[in-house]
């Protein structure tokens, strides 16, 4: 199918400058095929790792996990679990049953491991009234005066290391994309520049019967388009054939992925794979333009 | 008046004068010969008047405009109101004869439409209704002066310039394409023919202009008996 898109001169549009017959036509397709795919995977990347942080965010800002030693009496898990729904700006609290803490654990360890002989902690969920400014070093130190072990994970620590990162991994991922965004239009402007010195016989010829610059402009620029979205619909199918083995892998996996795994119903994912494609086409048509218009304006 | 040349000269870096003091008028309707020996300069007499070149010295008025002074924008609406029949034809290859003849109208923004009723009918008028698929380089030399003939006149220009049409064909068909050209001209279309065969010229009662070592001279309509 792609050799054939490659090749499909039949669905072509007319112009008169014989674009089939120069070797620009034959290589630019596939430079930004290898361009759409890098922006589209960058692109679902940058998605991806959006979705991720506001589900951090989300979930990590008003969480906070109290590990209780996994040899506390009961009674000091009750006392515990007590001061904790006394406290100001806590909305909720639950203690995870032994069930539930294995069931957590069963990813990292595999089935049929007897959790219940591990020496387990005792996990206790709370939420935060997000409104609320809990004091959490009070909160930390009346833990440890019910139960010495006691420890409680603040996730915004940890939170904000990860924004930092992932910020930055958007930074690279975003300036990647960038870069492809730059070479795409060098190299059209190149193909531009070469397809106007090959055909400059037949582009006289057009002058001579009285075509304005913005005729002959026009003749690269629809000539651009053309192979602009042949490339990119080929470079949009191979990423879109990435990333369903992704999605596919990704789904296979039974462990908690750091990062969101592509969704392939996620209709945001295939609308920013078509938008690459006409961006792609568009950015080579007006780039092919404005370099043929400023060469011919040069001409005497 | 259509076209005027006052006192032009052309000359190529720092060689002598190809053209010298050259001034003539081509008026509205108006049928001419330019006659010279090879090398006499009519082609770059031509393509001063489809401004392909620059006159080194001189004025040059184009449909009352003075080309000394126009764009490339104008330019091209200029060159649009000109018919021109290269010497070598300039044929666009890779185009169908129908596409070679359609590209004026092209140019011009023509309708589709209009494209398909006038170019099949324009080629069945010069006897190319059979070639329109082919491509140029599968005619004879006398076919493809016609398709040029055709791509001159599809939008019937105000002014013709035909460089040699005759230089390729026997007499016989010369004759036919002058015949061509005098009803393109009664359709109010100015003709000026360049020719090196002065007999052929002087066959014909239209008003002659002979150049010779770069002097132009204006010889007057003749016709053999």
């Amino acid at each position: 199918m792609i050799g054939a898109m490659i090749g499909a001169r039949g669905i072509a549009p007319r112009l008169d400058l014989p674009f089939g017959r120069d070797a620009t036509g034959r290589f630019l397709p596939w430079i930004i095929a290898l361009m759409v795919y890098l922006a589209v995977l960058g692109g679902v990347g940058l998605m991806l790792l959006g979705d991720t942080l506001r589900d951090w965010n989300r979930s990590l800002s008003t969480t906070l996990t109290v590990q209780l030693p996994a040899d506390a009496s009961a009674g000091r898990i009750e006392t515990a679990v007590a001061a904790l729904k006394q406290t100001s700006g806590v909305a909720s609290v639950h203690l995870l049953s032994p069930d539930e803490t294995a069931r957590l654990i069963a990813p990292w360890l595999g089935a049929g491991v007897a959790v219940d002989a591990l020496p387990l902690p005792h996990l206790v969920d709370l939420h935060l009234d997000p409104s609320a400014d809990v004091d959490l070093a009070g909160l930390r130190q009346k833990l440890t005066e019910i139960e010495p072990g006691a420890e409680l994970a603040d996730h915004r620590t940890a939170l904000t290391e990860l924004h930092g990162f992932a910020v930055r991994v958007e930074g690279v991922i975003g300036t990647g994309v960038g870069v492809v965004a730059v070479l795409l239009v060098l190299t059209v402007v190149f193909s531009a520049r070469t397809g106007l010195a090959i055909h400059q016989p037949v582009v006289d010829i057009l002058h001579l019967l009285g075509a304005p610059d913005r005729y002959i402009a026009q003749q690269f620029q629809t000539h651009a388009l053309w192979l602009g979205l042949r490339g990119g619909a080929i470079g949009g199918i191979v990423a879109a054939a990435t990333i369903v083995v992704l999605g596919r892998a990704a789904g296979a996996i039974s462990m908690p992925l750091p990062i969101a795994a592509p969704g392939l119903l996620d209709w945001r994912m295939w609308a920013l794979l078509v938008a690459t494609v006409v961006v792609a086409g568009l950015v080579a048509m007006v780039t092919a333009r404005a370099t043929i218009a400023r060469r011919l304006a040069r001409m005497p | 008046m259509l076209v005027r040349l006052e006192n032009v000269g052309k000359r190529y870096g720092s060689g002598a004068e190809i053209l010298q003091d050259v001034t003539v008028t081509l008026d509205p309707g108006g049928f001419y010969f330019l006659t010279g020996v090879s090398g006499a300069g009519k082609t770059t007499l031509l393509k001063i008047i489809y401004l392909a070149e620059r006159a080194s010295r001189g004025i040059v008025t184009l449909f009352d405009t003075d080309t000394a002074t126009v764009d490339r924008q104008m330019q091209a609406s200029l060159r649009r109101r000109i018919g021109i029949v290269f010497q070598d034809f300039r044929l666009v290859e890779h185009l169908s004869v129908r596409d070679n003849v359609a590209l004026p109208l092209r140019i011009a923004g023509a309708p589709e439409r209009e494209i398909r009723e006038n170019v099949p009918e324009l080629l069945g008028w010069l006897g190319l209704g059979d070639k329109a698929d082919l491509r140029p380089a599968t005619l004879s030399g006398g076919e493809q002066q016609r398709v040029a003939i055709a791509r001159a006149i599809v939008r019937r220009p105000d002014l013709l310039l035909a460089d040699e049409p005759t230089g390729n064909v026997d007499d016989e068909i010369a004759m036919l394409l002058v015949r061509v050209f005098e009803r393109i001209n009664r359709l109010g279309t100015t003709v000026l023919i360049a020719t090196h065969d002065v007999a052929f010229a002087r066959q014909f009662a239209h008003e002659r202009f002979h150049l010779e070592q770069g002097l132009l001279s204006a010889v007057g309509g003749e016709e053999a008996p």
